[in-house]
């Protein structure tokens, strides 16, 4: 397993913006980390394995169906915006 | 009359019985729960007046014989990550401080249907990600046994408020051990139940495949009554399960592993006495004992601390200014975005954030996250063969007693250690409960853990119940019994 990594490339895909000061501490407490997850490079898997279930007991997700139901009404779901007019959330351009 | 100490069916019983009223037992709740809070900071916040009324809506259907069932005036503290329609769920987070829920968890209106009340919502590590409660961005919660030392985490400040008598019992959730954790170090039962059987609708996520809703309580018996109250199928949760319950004996035919690894290095002595305890008292009742070894047990930090910040990572990238919660100007989107998250996030989210993201880059995806889900398919399969010829498992919760406040802040690792013990029923879905057993030298609560197969959460509660019974531990810390 890789113990290097970019500590700004894997903020910049996580979308956090680190200080100095953070991207210090944050890239050493990170090598510690991966260093002790290296106990699995050892370990002896069935790499064939094609039903690796992300439900623990194993069973497949279950979707409604496509019915339409009650839900928020436009003005619950707006409540909490950060920003909100005419009925939209508002955020800044994409581009400058 | 003292209310506070009491079960839920003794309450019950002095309602039905119209020698106590639920307003009585409300009122004193929330005069501890409020006197309590100086010391401990167990709760982010107290529904007084909303919740008196409930209580007195309570009294008139007892005075009526019109009671709806056992937890009918019960008052409940509930960890704020979990949403009561028009409150406050902060998951003690600058990122949501001021986000107000629109809608109710699906054990909340379970909880509404049963007519309990609510005390408040209690602290907790940011986004349940701690084992401490010292993560929480408003303040840390303290031990109510000695304010030194931390009541574990994440589900920290309803454990210290059910140990204060601030409340009857609690909902906790439970991703690695953040029910069963802080219930040990508190003195009391915590009890995860099997995957799936808890709804997580409502529960703000922070890893979809190992979170759970469980109650935090003074008896196995009063877990019992909240999980009965909250489990069942929910189509509004995608991993919800409607399986029916398999009985196991709980009686002396009952078979008994312990796991080995949990009884080696990293466990403290007092910890391992715990066990040596329990397994004294089952030979004494004729159980038959046996030591069983799950080898990948010793990867579990290694398996979890992918596979968790993994789904972390996905989950909280919800968190973005736009639709809810704390919004940092920027020029464009992205910069508002990027200056949100740093604001908003404390240091351990930002952590795990950041871990989960190298794990799932590309590149690095099939080494980190692929690994860690086919060791985790590995794990499963070497519990399904264990319970082939164990019904229980026992180990201690904790590998030591609670720590102080401020001992393992500066090394993150050596926290994640502290759930070595409970971190594998998460990984395999299975039920797990912690029942304290005792004290420390330092007069601080030990606990031991019992895991079952999956699906068998009413049998664990037998057996647990039948285990606290002959170790009958006083459950009150010193200060807070009156």
């Amino acid at each position: 397993m890789s113990e290097k990594f970019d500590i700004s490339n894997i903020a910049k895909l996580a979308s956090i913006s680190l200080s100095d000061d953070e991207k210090q501490k944050l890239s050493s407490d990170l090598s510690v980390i991966l260093e002790h997850v290296q106990a699995l490079s050892n370990l002896e898997l069935d790499t064939n394995i094609e039903d690796v279930y992300i439900h623990p007991l194993e069973k497949e997700l279950v979707l409604d169906e496509d019915i339409e139901k009650p839900s928020l009404t436009h003005d619950e779901a707006l409540s909490n915006a950060p920003k909100a007019s005419d009925g939209k959330f508002i955020v800044p351009p994409s581009l400058e | 009359m003292e209310l506070l100490n009491l079960s839920i069916r003794e309450l019950n019983n002095l309602f039905v019985n119209k020698k106590a009223k639920p307003s009585e037992l409300y009122s004193e709740i929330f005069d501890r729960a409020a006197n309590s809070e100086a010391a401990l900071h167990a709760h982010l916040s107290l529904f007084e007046e909303t919740n008196l009324e409930k209580a007195k809506n309570s009294d008139e259907r007892f005075s009526n014989s019109e009671n709806v069932g056992l937890l009918d005036g019960i008052p409940l503290a509930i960890k704020d990550n979990i949403n009561i329609k028009n409150e406050k769920t902060t998951c003690s987070s600058k990122m949501l401080s001021n986000f107000i829920s629109p809608y109710n968890a699906t054990v909340i209106s379970k909880l509404d249907t049963e007519q309990a009340i609510y005390t408040g919502k209690t602290n907790l590590d940011e986004f349940a990600m701690g084992s401490s409660t010292e993560n929480s961005a408003f303040g840390l919660t303290r031990n109510p046994w000695n304010t030194d030392y931390v009541p574990g985490g994440s589900s920290g400040g309803s454990a210290a408020s059910v140990a204060s008598r601030s409340s009857i019992a609690a909902l906790g959730s439970d991703t690695g051990g953040s029910i069963r954790q802080p219930a040990s170090f508190c003195g009391l039962v915590g009890f995860k139940p099997t995957y799936g059987t808890v709804s997580r609708y409502g529960l703000v996520a922070f890893a979809s495949s190992l979170d759970q809703i469980g109650p935090i309580s003074k008896s196995v018996d009063d877990a019992r009554i909240i999980y009965s109250a909250i489990s069942g199928h929910d189509s509004l949760d995608s991993t919800s399960i409607n399986d029916e319950q398999i009985d196991l004996p709980f009686d002396k035919n009952a078979t008994i592993g312990i796991v080995k690894e949990l009884m080696e290095d990293g466990i403290s002595e007092e910890s391992k006495k715990e066990v040596d305890k329990v397994i004294d008292i089952l030979k004494q009742k004729g159980y038959n004992i046996k030591e069983v070894s799950l080898p990948l047990i010793k990867l579990s930090i290694s398996i979890y601390y992918l596979i968790a910040p993994a789904e972390c990572s996905a989950n909280l990238a919800r968190f973005d200014g736009v639709r809810y919660g704390l919004r940092v100007d920027g020029k464009t989107s992205y910069e508002m975005m990027e200056n949100t998250r740093a604001e908003g996030f404390g240091d351990e989210v930002k952590r795990r954030i950041l871990l989960g993201t190298y794990a799932l880059s590309a590149g690095y995806y099939d080494e980190y996250y692929g690994k860690a889900l086919r060791a985790r398919k590995k794990m499963v399969d070497e519990f399904s063969s264990i319970f082939k010829e164990c019904d229980y498992l026992i180990s201690p919760t904790t590998p030591t007693e609670a720590f102080k406040a401020g001992e393992k802040t500066s090394n993150p690792l050596e926290m994640y250690m502290s759930d070595l013990c409970t971190i594998p029923a998460n990984l395999a879905g299975l039920p797990a409960i912690s029942i304290p057993t005792g004290l420390s030298s330092n007069n601080l609560p030990l606990g031991v853990q019992i895991m079952s197969k999956p699906l068998t959460d009413n049998s664990l509660l037998n057996f647990s119940e039948m285990l606290e019974k002959e170790l009958d531990f006083n459950r009150t810390p010193e200060g807070w019994s009156k």
